[in-house]
């Protein structure tokens, strides 16, 4: 498994540890709490200066704390939604493509069906009926992202399954599950990875654009997606105010991707094989 | 009777409802918060990209001539005037819900009923006292239970029939009609007569009098001081009723009065189109030949057309509010009023710990409203009572609650209100509303208290306000229909509005007392002098969070003259001329 990185793979990989880092000592590396007013500049954003290098907003709170604990709340259900679909994408998948026959079309037209409904929408309208909170936001999120995972994990698991090695394992004995758990899921494993770490930047952007919709985590806590949402009454005064959110969306879609294709790009084009 | 969330008021989002004796007054949630609602949320997540879509269109219609970016593919043409005519272009975005002056019951409505028909009285431009229309003076008795009105002889309908007091009475028996379905019906339920009428027993309503055509007499069952007040609604404009006779539900579409103007095109959805009326019976008024308003186009829109100079007066949308006031030669083309309104943070009485005075005064102490008005960019002027200024009756020596972070904490400390105390605000989801909303959530972390809020859409809002013990803390708004204190504390502090628009439960039956004794008082003096005493007692007993009252800002263009903002109506547009040299457009 030692294997030099590529340059893609290095450089996501760094981006995310300091995104991780960022959201871990998020308490230690801002400057300010990111919910109090620390500057008087309410209606009129302020500039960025050196006392506050990305401005304050218009409740005269710091921007660069608000970002910084931001990075916390959208890593958190960035990733707590990835693993929800994942969980959820990974067993669909593996069933169906395992056992086949009835439980596959079962499965799989149920995905197609759920693939037909755009992820936003029915986000929107999970969070509008249930209430936003951190744990509704991240919830929804993965129950309605796991489609795409599902079908690619069980376009694996149906050509792993008719692999002489299965076949060996299934002749001695072995019951589904265990022919699941230590020969299909291994062998699905790095697609799995990738899928997961692709997947992570577009729950990322759902979360954003949830908070965008004001259906993200509920004030005070700081989210990018909010700050952008709020930020659009000053966008003729205080264009900073929209840029700095956006840049940390960016920065943090960037790095899972880069991550994920770099990853993608070591194993030959296709994971997997 | 009940208004949902329109906009009878400019850019107001309120509703008028169930107001008892007092007669209605409207709830609103924030001046610039137009006909949005849940709707919007969406409409906002692409705002950004909708403006760059119209700056390209506007840009292509300026290049064909600038006339290009009015009237539809197909749409019949706007009638042509002659060059340097009188013509104020505006836009809007929903349709006019209606010009039949007894179902219209919002701010695009009015704006034109008050053009195309005329009232015995109207409020003065800019005021709030009533002026004479159709009537040349009136005579009230002193239990204020008979008026009397003198009606001028030269007003015509613009079919050439003269304006008689027949054609009053008819107007407010047909809103009183059930049949009508009017939403102004109430406002004359009082009538003598009026009850019988409604229940079919009668032909008429024997409390309207015409003695003979330029003379009506109104009779009540009893004392309305403010009755004058309730006929300078479009609801008790004269209509001509074979006109109505012909048309029936179709009124609206072939609408005959006798105002400044009449009604030359409407295409549902896309334009609507005034002319003057050549016999108004004030001679050389309108000045204006003919109003022509854009119906569709959205704020941003409109915005980027007053810019464009496609039109002559406009709202600022909020995103360009700052920008407007940071750019001298935009700034001063702004025009603003300070609303008949007052906002307020509602405390709901009946509900732990704020039935503790101490806890509500805590809370209003705890509150920085001058970072309210910081926030709205100075659309609003700090509260210190109920009562907004502007209002008859208003008391400019009431002291309310100053800034005092520390003395709030003494006091929940005094109350008793641990940390564990966490109440849930509920406003209207809505985004300045959000940014009120924080920075009361930050004020109160001050003092220890961990504010929840809950935005929720405009109808459930209403709804849960009304439901005893469940809303404990509230961001709503007030605004007058009348321009008396009756319309504020009766209607929002008496007990019998337990359940209507008392929403903070909150009762002192002394208040109660001093405002039975007010009600039906004619000398202006006493009643007043009694609404301060009953709103001095309210603003001890503090069920509000005072907050601000709004203000509201319009611009126009440097060519138009004599526009000016009304605290009680839509701006009346016959005083408006443009200066002929001044646009570039025509």
């Amino acid at each position: 498994m030692t294997r030099r990185l590529n340059a893609m793979e290095l450089v996501g990989a760094v981006m995310v540890v300091s995104l991780v880092l960022t959201a871990l000592f998020a308490p230690r590396l801002a400057p300010h709490d990111p919910t109090r007013a620390v500057a008087p500049t309410y209606g009129d954003p302020g500039r960025p200066s050196a006392a506050f290098p990305l401005g304050t907003d218009e409740l005269g709170r710091d921007v660069l704390s608000r970002i910084i604990w931001g990075a916390r709340v959208s890593l958190i259900v960035g990733l707590a939604a990835m693993v929800i679909t994942m969980t959820i994408g990974v067993a669909i998948g593996l069933v169906a493509g395992f056992f086949g026959g009835a439980a596959d079309f079962a499965l799989m037209r149920f995905t197609d069906v759920m693939l037909t409904l755009p992820a936003l929408l029915l986000a929107m309208a999970f969070v509008a009926v249930l209430h936003p909170s951190l744990l509704n936001v991240l919830l929804v999120i993965g129950l309605v992202s796991w489609t795409q995972i599902a079908r690619v994990v069980r376009a694996e698991t149906l050509s792993m399954a008719e692999r002489d090695f299965v076949t060996a394992a299934r002749a001695l004995g072995g019951s589904p599950a265990r022919l699941i758990a230590f020969h299909v899921l291994p062998n699905v494993m790095p697609i799995i990875v990738v899928m997961a770490v692709l997947g992570t930047s577009g729950t990322l952007l759902l979360d954003a654009g949830l908070s965008f919709l004001s259906l993200g985590v509920p004030p005070p806590t700081p989210s990018w997606g909010r700050m952008i949402e709020e930020a659009l009454i000053y966008f003729r005064t205080a264009p900073w105010l929209i840029a700095f959110p956006g840049l940390a969306i960016f920065y943090a879609v960037l790095a899972f991707n880069l991550l994920g294709y770099g990853y993608l790009r070591a194993r030959g084009g296709r994971a997997g094989r | 009777m009940r208004r949902r969330r329109g906009t009878r008021r400019r850019l107001i989002a309120g509703r008028l409802r169930a107001a008892g004796g007092a007669g209605g007054a409207l709830q609103f949630a924030a001046r610039d918060r137009g006909a949005r609602d849940a709707r919007s949320r969406h409409r906002r997540a692409y705002r950004a990209l909708v403006a760059a879509v119209l700056w390209l269109a506007a840009a292509s219609g300026a290049a064909l001539g600038g006339a290009g970016c009015r009237g539809g593919a197909g749409a019949p043409a706007p009638p042509g005037f002659p060059p340097g005519a009188q013509v104020l272009h505006l836009a809007v975005q929903d349709d006019v819900p209606t010009l039949d002056p007894a179902a219209g019951y919002d701010t695009a409505s009015w704006t034109f009923e008050q053009m195309i028909f005329d009232t015995l009285v109207r409020y003065s431009d800019g005021g709030v006292d009533l002026v004479p229309e159709i009537a040349t003076r009136w005579d009230e008795s002193p239990d204020a239970r008979v008026f009397t009105f003198h009606l001028r002889r030269d007003a015509r309908f613009t079919n050439g029939r003269a304006v008689t007091a027949a054609d009053f009475k008819y107007e407010i028996e047909r809103v009183l009609n059930p049949a009508t379905r009017s939403k102004g019906m109430e406002y004359f339920r009082e009538m003598t007569g009026a009850a019988e009428f409604q229940a079919g027993h009668a032909r008429e309503v024997g409390g309207i009098a015409t003695p003979d055509p330029w003379t009506i007499v109104f009779r009540l069952d009893g004392p309305d001081p403010i009755f004058v007040q309730k006929l300078a609604m479009p609801f008790a404009a004269a209509v001509p009723h074979e006109v109505v006779e012909r048309w029936g539900e179709d009124f609206s579409s072939h609408v005959i009065g006798s105002g400044p103007f009449k009604l030359a095109q409407w295409i549902g959805g896309q334009r609507l189109v005034l002319v003057k009326n050549p016999d108004y019976f004030i001679k050389g008024v309108p000045r204006l030949d003919a109003v022509v308003e854009e119906i569709g186009a959205s704020d941003d829109l409109q915005w980027l057309k007053f810019e464009a100079g496609a039109i002559d007066v406009s709202r600022i949308p909020s995103a360009e509010f700052l920008y407007v006031m940071k750019t001298p030669n935009l700034r001063a083309l702004t025009l603003h009023i300070v609303d008949i309104a007052t906002e307020y943070l509602g405390m709901n009485c009946g509900m732990k710990p704020f039935d503790d005075v101490r806890v509500r005064r805590a809370f209003n102490y705890a509150i920085d409203k001058h970072k309210i008005i910081a926030l709205l960019n100075g659309r609003g002027v700090v509260a210190e009572g109920v009562l907004p200024p502007g209002l008859p009756g208003f008391n400019p020596n009431l002291k309310g609650y100053p800034y005092d972070p520390a003395r709030a904490r003494l006091l929940l400390e005094e109350a008793g209100v641990g940390k564990d105390f966490s109440p849930t605000l509920w406003m209207r989801a809505d985004r300045t509303e959000m940014m009120i909303g924080q920075s009361i959530q930050q004020d109160l972390a001050l003092v220890g208290v961990q504010v929840e809020l809950k935005p929720v859409a405009w109808a459930p809002l209403l709804e849960a306000i009304r439901q005893p013990d469940t809303v404990a803390l509230v961001d709503l708004g007030w605004e007058a229909d009348f321009s008396d204190p009756q319309n504020f504390l009766e209607v929002l502090f008496s007990r019998k509005q337990w359940g209507g628009n008392n929403d903070t439960f909150y009762y002192n039956p002394e208040v109660d007392k001093l405002l039975a004794e007010a009600a039906p008082l004619t000398d202006r003096a006493r009643r007043y002098a009694l609404y301060n005493r009953a709103e001095e007692l309210v603003v001890a007993d503090a069920p509000w969070v005072f907050l601000y009252n709004p203000v509201a800002y319009m611009i126009r263009q440097p060519w138009v003259n004599g526009y000016v903002l009304n605290p009680m109506r839509p701006t009346r547009l016959e005083q408006v001329w443009l200066s002929p040299h001044g646009r570039g457009r025509d």
